[in-house]
């Protein structure tokens, strides 16, 4: 490796703090550089434009460098991370093990981050875009090369938010609460057992939902403590700390898209 | 005797991935073929093993797995056999992304034109009761909304031409790709290969104004050496219906 990775980062929340504090628990060292993804920083020029950053899977989330070669989506910049680091395993060794957690990564990422980018966008981005005018916005969608990421930024800013897909998406968070609540009643501390990728993953979408989906907690005394425990992890600790506004679980930028097929 | 047992439908799309990672890596499997058409994945004795009733899944002793690309990376940890992901930690990153990409981006618009094509047409002329009887029992509520659109034939049309936006597109990436490396995701054969070689081995038959010797070289030499592989033409033997035998397109000389 001839130079340190670069790791562009949005406000330490979803796949931003997912891909830092991976690379905290593995002590990675990194040449960290924020970016505002919430104003479409990631499509600037000086950026890296390979198609593994245009159409990521992910929508606007954070983008490691390494010799060159530009990286997205956070589970699997964490499994990076994970076989280049030194500190403790963030995966099973037992091969069925790491089918469960990557398993429940994919979920994660199919059903629960759609729906917590839609909500968090809603509430937290639209107004700011709504403040926009027409050709800063356009300039923002313009640079953005996913046709149907650019459409994701549009829909946020019109208040393209139908009844159907908030209720849905509501219905996903309070899914996801209920699986890891199952997941946790036998005492465990982490959903695996030990620490790894799908706490910080599943963490990472659903802390900003305490506050827009209360209900899905309020019943979830095992999650609510877990996400204390995450919160609490100093890699954690340690990517929270960079964040440039006081609530950074209130930053959100479009995330993958709701399944459009089954 | 083997203790592997995989219960899927024609060798295509999700169903494909796990028996072709299977047959490279040499593992014998017992093989459960659930036929899609007359919805065998939606009844109790396949639910007792996936409940959520969707297709593939894999026993192992007893062990369940679901999940198409995460049984595939199961395989190849859990199994002897070559190796189906590469060394360096780049170009596994690599084949993760193109999977998660595939899977998510690309293999569902394939996967509605193909619904509307060859699904819905199917199974439409069947008795309407019975059609939403068999609807009705599918556990996840998605999947019953794409039954629905394919039996009745109600795609939009907005949505319909954004899936074909997509595998435009896709077509176009995967190209630029190909035409960068030997095979998709590193310089080594790989579980990305075959994640593609399922979504797209009857390309330059469903999409031959988009796919061909001409437009899409690099395409084309990389499904011709995959059909090449023993396992590929193995796995394919295995299909019942003419969906599978597209694949004998990639027969054909390089124009």
């Amino acid at each position: 490796m001839t130079a340190k990775p670069i790791l562009y980062h949005g406000e330490p929340n979803g796949p931003s703090l997912t891909a830092l504090a991976a690379a905290f628990e593995k002590q990675v060292a990194l040449d960290l550089r924020p970016i505002d993804l919430a104003a479409g920083d990631r499509h600037a020029a000086a950026m890296p434009q390979d198609v593994e950053v245009a159409m990521s899977i992910e929508g606007e989330g954070p983008v490691l460098l390494v010799d060159g070669v530009a990286m997205t989506d956070s589970v699997f910049l964490a499994c990076y991370f994970d076989e280049i680091g030194t500190g403790p395993a963030l995966r099973p060794a037992d091969p069925y093990a790491r089918w469960d957690m990557m398993a429940w990564c994919r979920y994660v990422i199919e059903r629960v981050a759609p729906a917590a980018a839609f909500l968090g966008t809603q509430a937290h981005l639209a107004p700011a875009l709504v403040a926009i005018d027409d050709d800063a916005f356009a300039g923002l969608t313009g640079a953005i090369v996913s046709t149907d990421l650019a459409d994701r930024w549009r829909a946020v800013r019109s208040g393209d938010y139908p009844d159907a897909r908030i209720a849905d998406s509501r219905d996903k968070i309070g899914q996801a609460v209920t699986r890891i609540e199952a997941q946790l009643g036998d005492g465990r501390d982490w959903l695996m057992g030990p620490f790894g990728i799908a706490d910080l993953e599943s963490y990472a979408w659903l802390a900003g939902m305490v506050a827009l989906v209360p209900s899905a907690f309020e019943a979830a005394p095992r999650t609510r403590d877990w996400l204390a425990r995450v919160k609490a992890r100093p890699s954690v600790t340690r990517a929270l700390s960079l964040a440039r506004t006081a609530a950074p679980q209130d930053v959100w930028a479009p995330g993958p898209e709701i399944n459009r097929w089954g | 005797m083997t203790d592997v047992a995989l219960y899927h439908w024609e060798p295509n799309a999700n169903s494909g991935k796990p028996m072709l990672a299977l047959m490279e890596k040499g593992v014998a499997f017992h093989s459960h073929y659930l036929d899609l058409l007359e919805f065998d994945q939606h009844k109790p004795g396949y639910l007792a093993i996936n409940p959520l009733g969707t297709i593939p899944a894999m026993t192992h002793g007893d062990k369940v797995l679901t999940e198409s690309t995460a049984i595939m990376e199961y395989v190849d940890e859990a199994f002897d056999g070559p190796a189906l992901m590469p060394a360096d930690p780049v170009d596994r990153w690599r084949v993760r992304w193109w999977m998660k990409f595939m899977d998510q981006w690309l293999a569902p618009s394939f996967s509605m034109i193909g619904w509307s094509v060859f699904i819905g047409p199917a199974v439409r002329a069947r008795d309407p009761a019975l059609l939403e009887a068999a609807i009705d029992r599918i556990p996840m509520p998605e999947r019953r909304v794409a039954w629905r659109k394919a039996i009745h034939g109600s795609f939009g049309a907005a949505e319909m031409a954004e899936s074909q936006r997509r595998v435009a597109h896709g077509i176009i990436l995967l190209e630029a790709a190909l035409a960068e490396r030997e095979w998709l995701a590193s310089d080594g054969y790989s579980l990305a290969d075959i994640n593609g070689f399922n979504l797209a081995y009857a390309l330059p038959l469903s999409q031959p104004g988009l796919s061909n010797d001409t437009l899409t070289p690099n395409i084309m030499r990389w499904l011709r050496a995959i059909y090449a592989r023993p396992a590929t033409r193995a796995t394919w033997a295995m299909g019942r219906t003419d969906m599978a035998r597209r694949v004998t397109i990639l027969e054909s000389e390089p124009a």
